[in-house]
């Protein structure tokens, strides 16, 4: 069962990316384009913060058919406007000390089966980069990594409508897909591939039976 | 009090910096940049291009903001640029060093080359100025360049020789990592660089 992304291209000058040959399945669309494209053929959105949020608000009814559509969508950065189905306005966390950045693993997931801890948190020992607030989760919703004080900093959402919704709360997850840090969160981008291509396989399954 | 619209992208960085911060109260108007080939900008004395702005909007409207420039405004734009548009900018990229601070005597590479600027008498101080750049520039000669690295290329400087405006660039993206929440500088930087474009002198 092939999976087929597509990806939002926000036009900021640090979301553009090379060519990146792990990303075969990604078609890379021109927000703005969003009302114009046919996304049946497509299984999964990505989204990421650089996007303009007040456009994905004006077009939410898009993204939530997409995935109500037994679809995936993911989410990595802050969420500033109402347009995420089940999304709340994320909470920027208050700094006192570089522990607070800390990241745990919540539940143990195959997306970040390997990967450390302070792998996450730190980056030549300095930490901020993972994550620096939290969205308040949905009920129901699976919570996979925190800060301290059990803040939930990514989380997946399979209540709100009929697809699946993963939210992350830092950096898009993919651009650890390129092994060049050579620390455990290289694992993200692939076993995150890996696990929106199973996830899809059942869902379309579903379709298919259901 | 000089009239500053920006040019709003709608990012998470872009909302929090510009419109729901304590630094909203320094702009007067937001454009979005949907709309900005077809908004007047009639009233507007200062443009503000942000950081990591749409880039195929960006281009749309570069003769639209030339023009604005021409007509005596002043242009503002933060870094780092993603393709050549800036009046005789000469930009020259350079791989950004994160992380000069942790290095055994630290220094950050950049210079006031002029202190006795209204921005820096009054409003900011190179710390404040001081994170990392993404590359500089080497604009003409009688550009006033405040900031520039220890070889002489600008960080922050100030061309009213290429138009007929006022064109305040930097390499510097301050509004990109205060809407991050991260790096302190950086908010130091917004605090004193945005009161100085509504009343200080350019």
């Amino acid at each position: 069962m092939k999976t087929n992304f597509i990806e939002l291209n926000p036009g900021a000058v640090f979301a553009q990316r090379g060519e990146n040959k792990a990303r075969e399945d990604f078609t890379n669309v021109d927000i703005y384009d969003l009302p114009n494209i046919n996304l049946t053929p497509y299984n999964c959105l990505v989204i990421s913060g650089f996007a303009d949020q007040d456009f994905l608000y004006e077009h939410r009814q898009i993204i939530l058919d997409f995935v109500n559509a037994r679809k995936i969508l993911i989410f990595s950065g802050n969420l500033v406007t109402d347009w995420l189905p089940g999304g709340q306005l994320f909470v920027p966390k208050e700094i006192h000390s570089y522990k607070d950045y800390e990241v745990s693993i919540h539940t143990q997931h195959p997306i970040f089966e390997g990967v450390l801890e302070d792998d996450m948190t730190y980056n030549k020992g300095v930490s901020g980069f993972f994550a620096r607030g939290h969205h308040p989760v949905p009920e129901g919703a699976e919570v996979l990594l925190t800060l301290p004080g059990d803040t939930p900093i990514t989380y997946i959402d399979r209540v709100s409508t009929k697809g699946i919704i993963f939210v992350h709360v830092g950096s898009d997850l993919f651009g650890y897909m390129t092994p060049e840090i050579n620390k455990t969160t290289d694992r993200i981008g692939p076993q995150l591939l890996k696990w929106v291509h199973e996830e899809n396989a059942t869902l379309q399954e579903e379709v298919t039976t259901g | 009090m000089k009239k500053i619209a920006v040019v709003y992208g709608g990012s998470s960085h872009h909302h929090r910096t510009y419109k729901t911060s304590e630094f909203a109260k320094y702009i007067n108007r937001l454009i979005p940049i949907r709309e900005l080939e077809t908004a007047s900008l009639e009233g507007v004395d200062v443009l503000l291009i942000p950081s990591q702005t749409h880039l195929g909007l960006l281009e749309k409207n570069v003769e639209k903001i030339y023009a604005f420039a021409n007509d005596g405004g002043t242009v503002v734009t933060l870094g780092p640029q993603g393709f050549d548009w800036l009046p005789s900018h000469k930009w020259e990229f350079r791989p950004t060093n994160f992380w000069w601070w942790l290095e055994k005597d630290p220094k950050s590479g950049l210079v006031l080359s002029a202190p006795e600027h209204d921005l820096f008498t009054n409003y900011l101080t190179l710390s404040d100025a001081t994170w990392h750049q993404h590359g500089v520039y080497w604009p003409p000669e009688k550009c006033e360049v405040l900031v520039s690295t220890d070889d002489g290329g600008a960080v922050l400087y100030i061309d009213r020789v290429s138009t007929k405006g006022t064109w305040v660039n930097t390499t510097l993206d301050p509004d990109f990592h205060y809407g991050s929440y991260f790096m302190p500088a950086t908010e130091r930087f917004l605090r004193g660089f945005l009161p100085w474009l509504v009343e200080g002198q350019l």
